[in-house]
């Protein structure tokens, strides 16, 4: 496989990415620097029958989450049937008083959902995370088999896989089947975002006009593009790539000045769609994580097809347990954080550290989760001529209209550093294609 | 049961800028609704200097009238009346979807600090043995005590004081003795909220808190060491006062600006 034809055209590739603008901005030491996003030609390969068996688990439960919103946004029988304790709802800053009985068109919450996986040694697939907020990430494969085709047209007759540019077409789908009526926008923060080079191809490829905060306005209850002449035109479906807390500084946090004020409003009253639907953060809580396949069989009635990491809540008294005896052999991870950010082994910590966080951890035991270090299978990226072994995941992508829809590709991100089991590409990390074959 | 009264009231806001505003944003949720509690008979809602467009309800039922303002103007105001029975019950029923954990945690105004947790602790063993055993029964007696140790004192507390830094000042106003007392219920793992409206006799706007219990919200002021009655009207509830604040607004220009409010409420 590795004298594929398209390996040798990965500088190419990467010089094509570069002067399309492929980066990813990060903010550290309150710097915005942008960076090159570093692809690797080896593509990640799924066959069919595998990718049939990962999107039978994606589609069960991005559907069981949708559930889950639809509930705990108004009668919370989940929770009054005590499969979720109370305290992990109300507790957690993903989940929005503001949104509750606030039911979004069509009772889609999750329309784009990034769901990220591992593959263990042992062949087995687990779900690392769900991103049901704003999942980035789908861009990136996109335009880069776009970019492999132009350079390698050969490799791409030899092998069969599906075809991924159809992800523009998802996702029109996606937002026309919500829209309230009138013009569909993507709403981008701006250029400093780590995500802006996605916003602006999106646009581009959906044909939705990319704007932000200071292009809308809300007139009676109805959202407006104000276009070149100044005129005002309807919109009615906002893929937003702002969070919900700047959303509206009406309604949530009063100092943004990226968002559009009284926007949550017009929402409110079915004026127009909003992707995703604001409050969705309580699902992507690691804490909830450890009940999704709870929620599988509570909504659908169904046993979950895809596992979670083995979890364990510290919260319940016989996982805290667990968590004290076996530190050592787990990952423990802050339910608050996001990007790769609040995530520990207990093995790499010293005595003191050590302490310090298990006293932590008996003082708020909701806030952590432990899990048990998988051992995900590495997969071959190119270091210069030579092939090496790294970690990676999958980010899937889910879309959401009558029903749901995976995308037959999805992000394969890895870690540069031989060591880490980080991927995220907040920390640096680099991309692969992801082939699915159909046959 | 209660005894019912009509009460008419009318409340005025009046926010002057030294320079004018060129664009505004606003939300107001100074508007009583029908409650178990209460029955607005008639109301009327002015705002000036263009009349509002918008009318809505907020998660927790608040009424909300709301707009946006494009026209320079160097006085902006909203005037609020009608009449309202009250003691139509002695409590509002918990809503259907409404959980405790909802009112349990001590976040926003009502996060407290180590000053109000190690009083909080005072009061255990004050009271420890010397309340009825309910909720409502021990929400009152910290209610009491509050009410002895705490001083009432305007303008050395704003709206962004938390129950924290408030109980650390020993004085501050109605809001100030609602997010202490919340603050200490929800530690006490009593489900509190905060509750904003105005009051028969009072010249502003006033705040208290209710207490879950067995599926009712019960009125208990602070401010005054007494249990909601007849001569409160409801106009916003929420887990603090951030989520029911009488206007909220974002205004280009505008300078230097001074806010006056002025409630009556009479009986009829």
């Amino acid at each position: 496989m590795y004298d594929m034809d398209l390996l040798k055209h990965t500088d190419t590739v990467n010089e094509l990415l570069a002067r399309y603008g492929v980066k990813f901005g990060i903010y550290k030491n309150n710097q915005f620097k942008e960076q090159m996003f570093p692809f690797d030609a080896i593509p990640r390969i799924i066959k069919k029958q595998e990718f049939d068996y990962l999107e039978k688990g994606l589609k069960q439960r991005v559907l069981a989450l949708n559930y889950f919103l639809n509930d705990i946004y108004s009668e919370k029988k989940i929770v009054k049937d005590h499969v979720i304790p109370e305290d992990f709802i109300f507790a957690s800053s993903g989940y929005l008083a503001e949104c509750d009985g606030v039911q979004p068109i069509k009772g889609i919450y999750p329309h784009i959902s990034g769901i990220d996986l591992v593959q263990g040694k042992n062949g087995n697939w687990y779900i690392l995370e769900d991103n049901l907020r704003v999942p980035s990430g789908a861009s990136y494969p996109m335009i880069a088999r776009d970019l492999c085709r132009r350079s390698s047209p050969e490799t791409f007759q030899k092998f069969h896989l599906e075809d991924n540019r159809n992800y523009a077409e998802l996702l029109r789908k996606t937002i026309d089947y919500v829209n309230a009526g009138g013009h569909t926008v993507i709403l981008t923060p701006g250029r400093c975002n780590a995500a802006y080079f996605e916003h602006s191809y999106l646009a581009e490829k959906t044909g939705a006009h990319l704007v932000s905060g200071a292009d809308l306005k809300v007139v009676d209850d109805k959202l407006y593009y104000i276009n070149y002449a100044g005129e005002l035109e309807r919109v009615g479906a906002v893929y937003r790539r702002i969070s919900d807390e700047y959303l509206d500084p009406m309604n949530f946090n009063p100092e943004s000045v990226i968002g559009i004020p009284h926007i949550y409003d017009v929402y409110r009253k079915g004026n127009v769609a909003l992707l995703n639907a604001p409050g969705n953060g309580i699902a992507d809580d690691k804490g909830i994580y450890y009940f999704v396949p709870k929620m599988i069989r509570y909504y659908l009635g169904e046993e979950p097809v895809l596992s979670n990491a083995p979890t364990y809540l510290p919260f319940y008294e016989e996982d805290m347990k667990y968590v004290l005896e076996h530190f050592d052999e787990l990952v423990l991870k802050d339910v608050a954080e996001a990007g790769g950010y609040g995530v520990v082994f207990g093995s790499s910590m010293t005595k003191e550290e050590k302490e310090r966080f298990v006293a932590l951890l008996k003082a708020e035991p909701r806030r952590f989760i432990a899990q048990e270090v998988i051992d995900f299978c590495d997969i071959d990226i190119m270091e210069g001529d030579e092939v090496v072994a790294r970690k990676a995941d999958l980010r899937a992508f889910v879309l959401m209209a009558d029903e749901p829809m995976v995308w037959k590709s999805g992000l394969t991100r890895f870690s540069r550093n031989p060591d880490s089991f980080i991927v995220n590409s907040s920390q640096g990390g680099g991309f692969k294609d992801t082939w699915v074959l159909f046959q | 049961m209660a005894v019912m009264k009509r009460l008419d009231f009318i409340y005025c806001m009046t926010i002057t800028y030294s320079e004018p505003v060129s664009n505004c944003h606003y939300t107001l949720k100074c508007v009583p609704a029908d409650m178990d509690r209460q029955r607005i008979e008639s109301l009327k809602i002015e705002v000036m200097p263009e009349n509002y467009r918008s009318r809505g309800q907020d998660s927790f039922g608040n009424q909300m009238v709301y707009g946006t303002i494009e026209k320079a103007h160097d006085v902006f105001s909203c005037r609020v009346c009608g009449t309202a029975v009250t003691g139509c019950a002695d409590s509002n029923r918990q809503r259907k979807g409404e959980l405790p954990g909802m009112y349990l945690n001590l976040r926003g105004l009502t996060a407290a600090g180590k000053e109000l947790e190690s009083y909080c602790g005072e009061l255990a063993k004050k009271l420890a043995g010397r309340t009825d055993g309910t909720p409502y029964g021990q929400a009152v007696k910290l209610m009491q005590c509050l009410y002895e140790d705490f001083r009432y004192e305007k303008n050395c507390t704003n709206v962004t004081t938390t129950s924290e830094d408030a109980w650390r000042l020993k004085r501050g106003v109605c809001q100030d003795y609602a997010h202490i007392l919340i603050s200490l219920c929800r530690m006490n793992r009593i489900p509190a909220r905060y509750a904003a409206g105005f009051m028969l006799g009072e010249g502003e706007s006033h705040a208290w808190v209710e207490v879950l219990w067995e599926g009712k919200w019960y009125g208990l002021d602070p401010t005054n060491n007494q249990l909601v009655n007849e001569d409160y009207i409801y106009v916003g509830i929420g887990r603090d006062a951030a989520d029911c604040a009488l206007n909220r607004g974002i205004v280009v220009g505008g300078g230097q600006q001074c806010q006056q409010v002025a409630v009556a409420v009479k009986e009829i």
